[in-house]
């Protein structure tokens, strides 16, 4: 936490930076405000011009007419179910392979670490076609599974961990393993919480990752009633209804984008403590 | 506060009205369409004659089914524009729609697949006179000889005309109708007389984003000129002279500055109702819209709202683009009932065409073009000439989707200046033949 | 990527043979990256292979008369002015876009930085829009974009500009399809980096202010080196996903105008799932996997070689 006031804690240049990057984030910000002003327009006003966003009158009918429209929150179900489950698998697995690759050796492993690395080269996208070739195969599109599953096999989580785990000095668990502990014991009670910094980056990237993800989703999950919201905003977000619905449009997704800005803004707390709190070096 | 939990009561005694309406043993159908969801505003009403637009009149008329029927319920699921993309992914992961909305122009890419079930049977068994099928929409649904989908509508490309901006351009007869161009140098001259006298250019076009607009004007101007360009199913040709000239005038129009530029869809259908351009050239679906707009009191198009069909500048013929959607049924493991479902629905729509014909689609039914209550529809006297103009590419020609698409993105590129037009106009004819050499 | 500390207690470790966990290599151990190797390879190496087989067939979607082609589909790519146009587009794309997020991600984390509740909420305003799909995304910049009545346009107006046509002129789509991309997610490289700060011990930072150090000094003699892993990974990261570019293009612009802005990815989808040419997207599939594997590749071992220096 030092650092942070030796680098912002200079009189006047503090002053012009904070200045700056405030107008920056003005500047970030008018999209979001430009669509929210939308939201609370009437739909046929729009239609004639969105200039007439700037004056009344306003309404909340657009906000109300989601609850109405049942898509919406089944897409917001199935996206929360799709991202944390892309999440917890992708920490379990990271966080063991990395703990592998970084700590318990075995034969072979360095090749394999460095088989894995090249995976990172291996874009989803590209193999996406043949992964749909394989889940119809298996009858699997439509489903949890087959949303989740592919988004376990990306090696990008498995490289920061195997990083973090190298960069705890080896003495911590060589002092363990004096005391007998085995290595899952060691793992899981000596370095995992060690890592916590790490876990809460790579779920964040991991949970935005498939929050956010559209290809996949939109060629699995093919029946409304497994949309993502993506993919489900995508389907009534076509041409016509932003010539005939923008309002309602720019509801929804003030409305959809709304649940994961508040876990943010609560992750936010708890990441700022969990790097804080960590003993790293 | 309390609207919203009005709101949240009523959905959940829709949801409960759905699921006791499935437990009175109704078989249930799935109906993937586009058309955008307007549940919201529609999604109760099942009197259609209250409902407007393409969004409305069909979820009503889906409302209006699934009360009156006793043996089916149809669930729609609504799918992006146009939805092939997500469909073909669907269809391969063994889980497709009972029911889907169609083009007609992708109808003999899934059929010709086996993916269609054809209904010709069904159709006589419902009582469906296909002879009843405006030869548009029969053509439309036929494939190989067989009827793969019920017709929903026709509908093509035409002018919206701001009557306001005519007037004070002075492009008014004295009977009131707009005077319209009758060659392309009348058009230029008509444009820069437009500007001059407006400051705002002749056309409204949706050039941005989607490639709709470049391909459907495209194959106008080519119609007009009889440019066979599909001769061979298997190979377009767009190095004629023709072609040569349509790119051109589109490239010319541009370049005067005769038209909006950069708008996307929806930036175009508000522009015009704004009053910023004399001319809108899209699909019959806007008349009801604009319509209502020119009803209103103090609005640019108040009284001044005028539908024609593309006037012909060309001298070869009046034909003007033209598609229709339709309702196919997908093959999978259907049961009889499901399948007797399906097409009690089809039948419905068939038999409640004209209410969507309301949209300012042209109807699929002679006897609906005939009747009084669609001939008083506002313009479409004006109109009606197109569902005998209208024309479609070949059926035999494939991936006429993806076809439109690449003709599309080079005659824009040729439009816009992007390209030079002998460029764009090879390259789209490569790159369509291309496809269709490798398509099966 | 070398250990930080080679600690002392190795020796003494090497010498007590413990019952528990040991140091040398046990197959047991392999059970660790076990699980996630199963993942690997069936859902990521199986199905690059298969589509290495794919691309070698000339197959269609409906069709299950597939017959071997060889390297046709590849002759035909690199024929394809569209395809080659997409490699472009999408090498460009990167080249944009990868070293604006290294930048403006670490500038933003260096200013922010700190426990404060402005930087909390400025943090909150970047790192939020990240939490929208891209589907809102899209649509939010299309009302930005939009010439006519598109916010943009109307502050140009205001200024007495002429609007410019982002996202239907050619050579300016892409930037359009870039600046609304880090706009979208710049918050995750700046989340990263301010992880990578926060653990910069302070003491460093006090022993600069005591030798006076200019601002730029500390951040390049400690700042830098402290944070270098991060830098490779904010880098890698942010190739992979830019070299993924699929629906801010999509659904911005389609791809145009003139194919300005369409990605491989996109060619890939439409080839797939709108043209039914599955051996054709295959190969275009492993295209991308080679130029991106030269392009990960290559930094990696650039950085890793800096790293370790």
């Amino acid at each position: 936490m030092a650092a942070s006031e030796h680098i912002v804690g200079r009189g006047i240049g503090n002053k012009l930076i904070l200045f700056t990057v405030v107008l920056v984030a003005v500047i970030w910000m008018l999209p979001i405000a430009w669509t929210l002003l939308l939201s609370f327009k009437p739909n046929s006003e729009l239609m004639i011009s969105t200039a007439s966003a700037f004056r009344a009158p306003y309404t909340l009918k657009n906000y109300t007419d989601i609850f109405q429209s049942s898509g919406v929150f089944r897409w917001l179900w199935n996206s929360a179910v799709v991202s944390v489950g892309v999440t917890v698998g992708i920490l379990v697995l990271s966080s063991l392979a990395g703990y592998g690759f970084a700590r318990a050796e075995f034969k072979g492993r360095d090749i394999i670490f460095v088989l894995v690395l090249l995976g990172l080269a291996v874009p989803e996208q590209a193999v996406i076609i043949a992964r749909h070739q394989m889940f119809s195969d298996l009858k699997m599109h439509n489903t949890y599974p087959a949303i989740i599953l592919p988004g376990l096999s990306s090696a990008f989580g498995v490289f920061l961990m195997t990083q973090y785990f190298k960069a705890i000095p080896k003495d911590i668990d060589e002092a363990a393993m004096l005391d007998n502990a085995s290595r899952f014991k060691i793992f899981w009670k000596v370095l995992l919480p060690l890592t916590i910094p790490a876990q809460a980056t790579l779920g964040i990237f991991s949970f935005l990752g498939a929050w956010n993800d559209y290809l996949w989703p939109l060629i699995s999950a093919t029946k409304p009633e497994m949309f993502t919201i993506t993919v489900g905003i995508a389907s009534t977000q076509t041409n016509f209804a932003q010539s005939e619905g923008l309002g309602f449009l720019m509801a929804q997704a003030i409305f959809a984008g709304l649940p994961v800005f508040v876990v943010y803004l609560f992750f936010q707390k708890y990441i700022v403590r969990a790097v804080a709190g960590a003993a790293i070096s | 506060m309390r609207k919203l939990t009005t709101a949240l009561l009523a959905g959940l005694v829709v949801t409960a009205g759905a699921s006791a309406a499935l437990a009175a043993d109704k078989t249930e159908i799935s109906a993937a369409r586009f058309f955008g969801a307007c549940e919201a505003d529609y999604g109760t009403v099942t009197d259609v004659t209250k409902a407007n637009g393409e969004c409305g009149i069909i979820t009503a008329l889906i409302n209006k089914f699934n009360a009156d029927s006793k043996t089916t319920v149809v669930k729609p699921e609504i799918v992006e524009w146009p939805g092939y993309d997500q469909l073909t992914a669907r269809i391969r992961s063994g889980e497709p729609p009972t029911i889907s909305v169609m083009h007609e122009a992708v109808i003999s890419d899934y059929s010709s697949r086996g993916l269609l079930e054809p209904l010709d049977e069904d159709f006589a068994k419902a009582g469906v006179d296909v002879n009843d099928m405006t030869d548009a929409a029969r053509q439309g649904v036929t494939k190989d000889g067989k009827i793969y989908a019920m017709p929903f509508d026709t509908h093509t490309w035409l002018w919206h005309i701001n009557m306001n901006l005519f007037k004070q351009a002075g492009l008014v007869d004295s009977a009131g109708k707009p005077i319209l161009p009758k060659s392309t140098d009348e058009l230029m001259k008509q444009a820069q007389q437009f500007k001059d006298k407006t400051g705002k250019p002749y056309f409204i076009s949706t050039l941005a984003n989607e490639t709709a607009f470049y391909t459907r004007t495209f194959d106008t101007l080519l119609y007009q000129q009889n440019a066979d360009f599909f001769a061979d199913p298997n190979k377009v040709n767009f190095s004629s002279p023709e072609a040569k000239n349509a790119a051109q005038l589109l490239a010319d129009i541009f370049a005067k500055d005769y038209t909006t530029k950069n708008q996307d869809y929806a930036a175009s259908v508000s522009s015009f109702a704004a009053g910023d351009g004399g001319v809108f050239i899209c699909g019959t679906w806007l008349i009801d819209t604009y319509d209502q707009e020119a009803k209103k009191e103090g609005a640019a198009l108040s009284k001044g709202y005028a539908a024609t069909a593309f006037p012909q500048i060309y001298p070869g013929s009046p034909r003007v683009w033209a598609d229709g959607h339709s309702w196919v049924l997908l093959k999978q493991d259907l049961s009889e009932a499901q399948r007797a479902s399906a097409i009690e629905f089809m039948k419905f729509l068939w038999d409640n065409n004209y209410e969507w014909s309301r949209t300012g689609h042209l109807p699929v039914r002679k006897s609906i073009i005939d009747s009084d209550a669609f001939k008083n529809l506002p313009h479409r006297g004006d109109i009606a000439s197109l569902a005998v103009n209208g024309t479609a590419l070949p059926s035999a020609v494939k991936r006429q989707f993806s076809i439109q698409e690449i003709e599309g993105e080079e005659v824009g590129s040729a439009m816009r200046g992007d390209k030079p037009v002998d460029q764009a106009l090879t390259d789209a004819e490569t790159r369509v033949n291309e496809l269709l050499a490798n398509a099966k | 990527m070398t250990d930080v500390t080679l600690s002392p207690g190795k020796a003494v470790a090497a010498v007590k043979r413990p019952t528990g966990a040991s140091i040398g290599p046990r197959w047991s151990n392999a059970l660790f990256v076990a699980p996630y190797l199963v993942f690997y390879v069936v859902l990521l190496v199986y199905p690059l292979f298969k589509g290495i087989w794919m691309s070698m067939l000339e197959s269609d979607m409906f069709d299950n008369t597939s017959k071997f082609a060889g390297l046709a589909n590849y002759h035909r790519l690199f024929n394809d002015k569209i395809f080659i146009g997409t490699v472009w587009n999408t090498v460009w794309f990167v080249v944009m876009t990868v070293p604006v997020f290294v930048a403006i991600g670490l500038l933003l984390a260096l200013a922010l930085n700190s426990s404060d509740r402005t930087a909390a909420a400025l943090r909150a305003i970047f790192f939020g829009t990240s939490v929208l799909s891209v589907t809102i995304v899209t649509i939010i910049w299309k009302m930005m974009y939009m010439p006519g009545n598109g916010a943009i346009a109307s502050i140009f107006k205001l200024f007495g500009l002429q609007p410019v046509a982002f996202i239907t002129s050619s050579s300016l789509a892409l930037v359009a399809i870039a600046i609304c991309t880090i706009w979208w997610i710049i918050g995750l490289p700046m989340m990263l980096f301010l992880a990578a700060l926060q653990q910069i011990p302070g003491e460093l930072y006090e022993a600069a202010a005591l030798d006076n150090a200019s601002r730029w000094r500390s951040f390049w003699s400690i700042t830098l080196p402290s944070i270098k892993r991060t830098l490779l990974v904010v880098v890698i990261y942010e190739i992979v996903a830019q070299f993924q570019l699929f629906g801010q293009a999509q659904l911005l612009t389609q791809g145009g105008p003139n194919n300005a802005s369409r990605p491989i990815v996109q060619f890939i989808y439409e080839q797939g799932f709108r043209s039914w040419n599955l051996g054709y997207a295959a190969a275009a599939s492993e295209i991308l996997f080679l130029i991106m594997a030269v392009a990960a590749l290559a930094q990696f071992f650039v950085s890793r070689k800096r790293v370790e220096e």
